[in-house]
């Protein structure tokens, strides 16, 4: 099909739509004046009932549960998926180690650099536990916390060299974070059912609103969720990284280099 | 100025489909259909949102003061998320569609063949193919 073609289909369907698409907008409640009844009714009764400060997270990891495994287990298939694509013709065996490309140049990096690196990494990883451990306090939770953590072990990556973040991450660990971190709030949503409960009950005692400590089984399903998504985030950069030092040449021998 | 939310997403959305369908390149087209789901992260915190309320956290005002919905928050975040990993896991498939079709122009890409030892000589005429059928 021509470029022109699908242009010509594209408007003749968008102007196809374009009514309907009205109708919907117009019918919409307008913008700013009301909220639906659900959220209005979790915001009214979720701070005595979970404890929980944060509405966002008590909805993720309690009310609607069941919701954030679906998710949770779509991130792992995701993470999967490009892991084995980007594998595939590395195989299983993933080096410890970083390989280098022969004949490629290693750019030295400059002072500045490392020193931002070495001062901004562990405050990053700082604030991304911060936010991971305050999900029911404060904004943030394990999805928030999760990216940050993973984007600290990235400014190793930039601090210190490719070589050098290989040797402080290993891809073992990353696997088993993020594979035990779904597991972990799986069990969650099964461990309640041993002592009768229902499904992801929340059957911790609750603590104290506006706590640290406040939410029961929250606080656990949340830590699932930071490691799964800290784990998944830094396997997804390295089997990146790893790509661009693929040789071009099945045959062709790597080069170790510590 | 009511519809405005609505309409910048609707309008997001739109590019973002015109940009996929007049797209010459992979990277670009994953780029633009990231665009159409920011369309979705605004019609949702258009849909939540309630002139003079407080976000749905209740550490700095006592609970029962008006909030936006948290509902549409949470769904954001788990669109966000679910966007991240999408992105990634299409651009891997970009990375595989170059390898093995030497292009990374979607008019380009061939059906894929079962076999084919050297890989990387089929790709490189297949490119060829490509390039003389367009021209």
């Amino acid at each position: 099909m021509s470029p022109r073609i699908r242009v010509a289909l594209l408007a003749l369907a968008g102007l196809i739509l374009l009514p309907c698409a009205a109708t919907v907008i117009a019918g919409l409640p307008p913008f700013g004046a009301t909220i639906a009844q659900y959220g209005e009714r979790i915001n009214a009764i979720t701070p005595e009932a979970r404890h929980v400060a944060n509405m966002v997270s008590a909805i993720n990891f309690d009310l609607r549960g069941l919701d954030t495994l679906g998710e949770e287990f779509m991130l792992l298939a995701a993470i999967t998926g490009t892991v084995v694509l980007l594998r595939g013709r590395r195989g299983e065996g993933n080096t410890e180690h970083a390989m280098r490309r022969p004949g490629r140049a290693v750019i030295p990096r400059s002072e500045a650099v490392v020193l931002a690196c070495r001062i901004a990494g562990p405050l990053t990883a700082l604030f991304g536990l911060y936010v991971v451990v305050h999900a029911t306090v404060t904004p943030g939770g394990g999805f928030q916390g999760g990216v940050i953590l993973a984007s600290a072990t990235l400014l190793i990556y930039l601090g210190e060299g490719y070589a050098g973040w290989r040797d402080a991450i290993h891809s073992h660990w990353l696997d088993a974070m993020e594979g035990g971190g779904a597991l972990l709030f799986a069990l969650c949503g099964l461990a309640p059912m041993l002592t009768g409960a229902a499904f992801m009950q929340n059957v911790l005692p609750l603590g104290t609103f506006r706590d640290l400590f406040s939410g029961g089984l929250m606080l656990v399903e949340n830590l699932g969720v930071a490691l799964a998504v800290t784990g998944g985030f830094t396997q997804l950069f390295l089997e990146f990284m790893e790509e661009t030092r693929a040789a071009d040449e099945p045959d062709e021998p790597g080069e170790e280099s510590a | 100025m009511t519809m405005l939310p609505y309409a910048v997403a609707a309008w997001l959305f739109g590019i973002g489909l015109y940009g996929i369908a007049t797209s010459r390149n992979f990277i670009h087209l994953v780029g633009c259909l990231g665009i159409c789901q920011s369309a979705t992260y605004v019609l949702l915190l258009g849909l939540g949102y309630r002139w003079g309320s407080i976000a749905p956290i209740f550490y700095d005002h006592p609970p029962g003061t008006p909030a936006v919905d948290p509902v549409m928050q949470a769904l954001v975040l788990t669109d966000i998320v679910v966007g991240a990993t999408l992105t990634a896991l299409l651009l891997v498939l970009t990375i595989q569609a170059y390898k093995r079709g030497g292009s990374l122009d979607p008019e380009k890409l061939r059906p894929m063949r079962a076999g084919g030892g050297s890989r990387r000589n089929q790709a490189s005429s297949r490119a060829d193919d490509g390039a003389g059928k367009t021209s």
